[in-house]
């Protein structure tokens, strides 16, 4: 589907919600990069979310106050924790990455974390372990 | 005469760090639709390579999700 606006503001729309609703992430992929600097462009926000149920519940809630359409399949998924989420049908594109290639712990990840944009990003060496760890197929955004 | 590509990529980089985070997303941040990719609500991956598998066959190898070419290795490798 089309999209007829946009607001490229949509890292600090999710930032808020989920600062709203205590859910323990960090950007990952492009999207991350970008805040850190890479002179790159991406249509969606990529999360690293922490893998436990009531992390996903809270991203659940999270995401509908912003205006997604998370219907009970794909908030049972969610909350599961699958390994990746794609979620189109909100007001941009986001992607849940539970469990990044490259990175085995969230929590080790979490000590390397970079605030320096004011948002929590995933350090830019784990961010291009994400990537390099994807070589054996193809890029996600 | 022609510039490396990768000097003009590092005077990118710096110049985009000298972008305020705002400005950053402002150009960072843009919609393109991505047919095939933006045509469902949402999709679920089992596992990353999944994912990949599935980028693989089913997106128009234009959109760049394929696998990485010769200058992004070389650009990867060399940075």
């Amino acid at each position: 589907m089309r999209r007829e606006t946009f607001n490229p503001a949509q890292a600090q729309e999710v930032a808020a919600a989920f600062a709203r609703h205590n859910v323990d992430y960090m950007f990952i992929g492009k999207s991350a990069a970008i805040l850190l600097g890479y002179p790159g462009t991406t249509q969606d926000v990529a999360v690293f979310p922490s893998k436990t149920p009531e992390n996903g519940r809270q991203i659940v809630t999270a995401l509908r106050e912003l205006g997604f359409e998370i219907d009970d399949r794909l908030e049972i998924e969610i909350i599961k924790g699958k390994d990746f989420v794609q979620i189109k049908n909100g007001p941009f594109d986001i992607d849940l990455v539970f469990a990044p290639d490259g990175i085995e712990h969230y929590d080790e990840a979490k000590t390397r974390m970079d605030t320096s944009s004011g948002f929590p990003v995933l350090n830019i060496r784990d961010i291009i372990a994400s990537k390099t760890g994807s070589e054996a197929g193809s890029r996600s955004s | 005469m022609q510039r490396d590509w990768l000097t003009d990529f590092k005077d990118q980089c710096e110049r985009n760090l000298r972008r305020s985070i705002p400005d950053r997303m402002r150009y960072g941040f843009n919609y393109v639709y991505k047919p095939v990719l933006d045509d469902a609500d949402w999709r679920v991956f089992d596992s990353m390579e999944e994912y990949r598998k599935w980028c693989q066959e089913k997106l128009p190898p234009y959109l760049g999700y394929g696998k990485t070419d010769a200058v992004q290795s070389r650009a990867r490798n060399e940075t």
